[in-house]
């Protein structure tokens, strides 16, 4: 672990459970571990990439926890981590992944990975708009004439046809319901924010 | 990919345009026209017609009401299997929530345009009627994004077209977003645009309506007498 690896912040009130991620997490993230929701708030900040986030805890619950998270507009993950199996809708609620106790070395690790790279997926829709914007504006400046002969718009219509590749690629696009809410959940916050 | 339909959709008896006849699964296209050019009518009779060839049907309006529409589709189509027809609201002033209508189609409401995680979550709730009841193939359509871009700025608009039309290509559904295309500056159906796979264009011309169809991997066609 190094200070660039992604921070991963576990909420969990029972210490042996969050040592037990903690080891499982440690060697590919900077883990931080909070005992409780209020420490967990605390804990909280722009370099966060991940949030287990146990339901079930005194004092502050997951469901306040994950509010406040979303209230201060914090571009993280949260991924719910449940003793049963959930029976409520879990599509309505704001997190982006759940777990349920007793949670697997692999789950948790394919969790993380899966959170993050949705996480690098808004960064390069992000750039993939940003590029579209620019192409439209050469558009509407320049004639079709002056197009053709310009390297600059030659390299961002590249550029665009690589972004759009590499954005069908990961996740295998939006391969599943879960990735679409969690994307849109995302733009969602953004516009709000 | 598993799971997603194989069969290409056959748009052209409702829009008789070369390259309509076989559209690959997982397509998106903007329908784009000046006001009363038609654009409702043609994306809610490609969902009719889509119902009547035994896909499904999803109407997503943000600007009327689509228990109407499931209405038109049911009296357009007989006998009306409901189980495969959903509409998604985005005017109940109110909460998010969910019914099912007498015919038996889903009904799902967000408070206004703006809810984008409402509308995200009605789609899916909605394609999970349609998977339990059994269909591979669904039209889905988007009416409109005009009134989207007066609630969401252009870029989360645009991300939103992006990601619903990158997961309609894994679905292998097939969606259809009109907008009206007097009411953008030139800059915003540019960028519009460039989150689907192709776009038809309506025009009033002489005293009827024309169309012509862009990308999908066609040249642009003529315009055509609709």
């Amino acid at each position: 672990m190094s200070d660039s690896d992604p921070v991963v912040l576990i909420v969990e009130d029972e210490p042996d459970v969050a040592e037990t991620y903690r080891l499982w997490l440690e060697d590919t993230y900077t883990v931080r571990v909070a005992g409780n929701g209020e420490v967990g708030i605390d804990a909280l900040d722009e370099s966060v990439a991940v949030v287990l986030l146990d339901r079930m805890m005194p004092g502050l619950s997951g469901d306040e926890v994950l509010e406040q998270i979303r209230e201060q507009g914090l571009d993280c993950r949260v991924a719910m981590v449940t003793a049963v199996e959930p029976d409520f809708d879990i599509l309505e609620m704001g997190f982006d992944a759940y777990l349920s106790k007793p949670v697997k070395s692999d789950q948790i690790r394919d969790t993380v990975e899966n959170l993050l790279e949705r996480s690098e997926y808004d960064s390069l829709l992000q750039e993939y708009y940003s590029l579209v914007e620019k192409q439209a504006t050469l558009e509407a400046t320049k004639t079709s004439v002056e197009l053709e002969d310009s390297d600059e718009y030659d390299d961002l219509t590249a550029r665009i046809d690589d972004l759009r590749d590499d954005l069908s690629e990961m996740l295998g696009g939006i391969e599943d319901d879960d990735d679409f809410i969690a994307t849109v959940r995302e733009l969602n916050d953004a516009e709000n924010s | 990919m598993p799971k997603t339909a194989k069969h290409m959709y056959d748009l052209s008896s409702v829009l008789p345009l070369a390259g309509l006849s076989a559209v690959r699964p997982g397509s998106t296209l903007l329908v784009s026209g000046p006001a009363l050019s038609g654009k409702e009518d043609l994306v809610r009779e490609l969902l009719a017609d889509g119902v009547r060839n035994r896909q499904g049907a999803i109407a997503v309006r943000t600007d009327g009401n689509g228990a109407d529409w499931v209405a038109e589709i049911e009296a357009a189509v007989e006998p009306f299997p409901g189980h495969r027809v959903a509409a998604v609201d985005c005017r109940s002033g109110r909460g998010r929530d969910e019914q099912e209508l007498d015919t038996g189609a889903l009904y799902y409401r967000v408070p206004d345009p703006a809810d984008l995680t409402g509308i995200g979550i009605g789609i899916t709730k909605s394609f999970d009627r349609l998977r339990d009841a059994g269909v591979t193939e669904t039209r889905l359509a988007l009416t409109s994004l005009s009134t989207m871009l007066t609630y969401a700025d252009r870029r989360t608009t645009f991300k939103f077209c992006h990601v619903l039309s990158s997961r309609l290509g894994s679905a292998g559904y097939l969606g259809a977003f009109t907008i009206d295309s007097t009411a953008h500056d030139e800059q915003t159906m540019q960028v519009i645009k460039q989150a689907f796979d192709g776009q038809i264009e309506l025009r009033e011309a002489g005293g009827g309506r024309e169309a012509r169809l862009r990308g999908l991997g066609t040249d642009t066609g003529e315009w055509t007498a609709i």
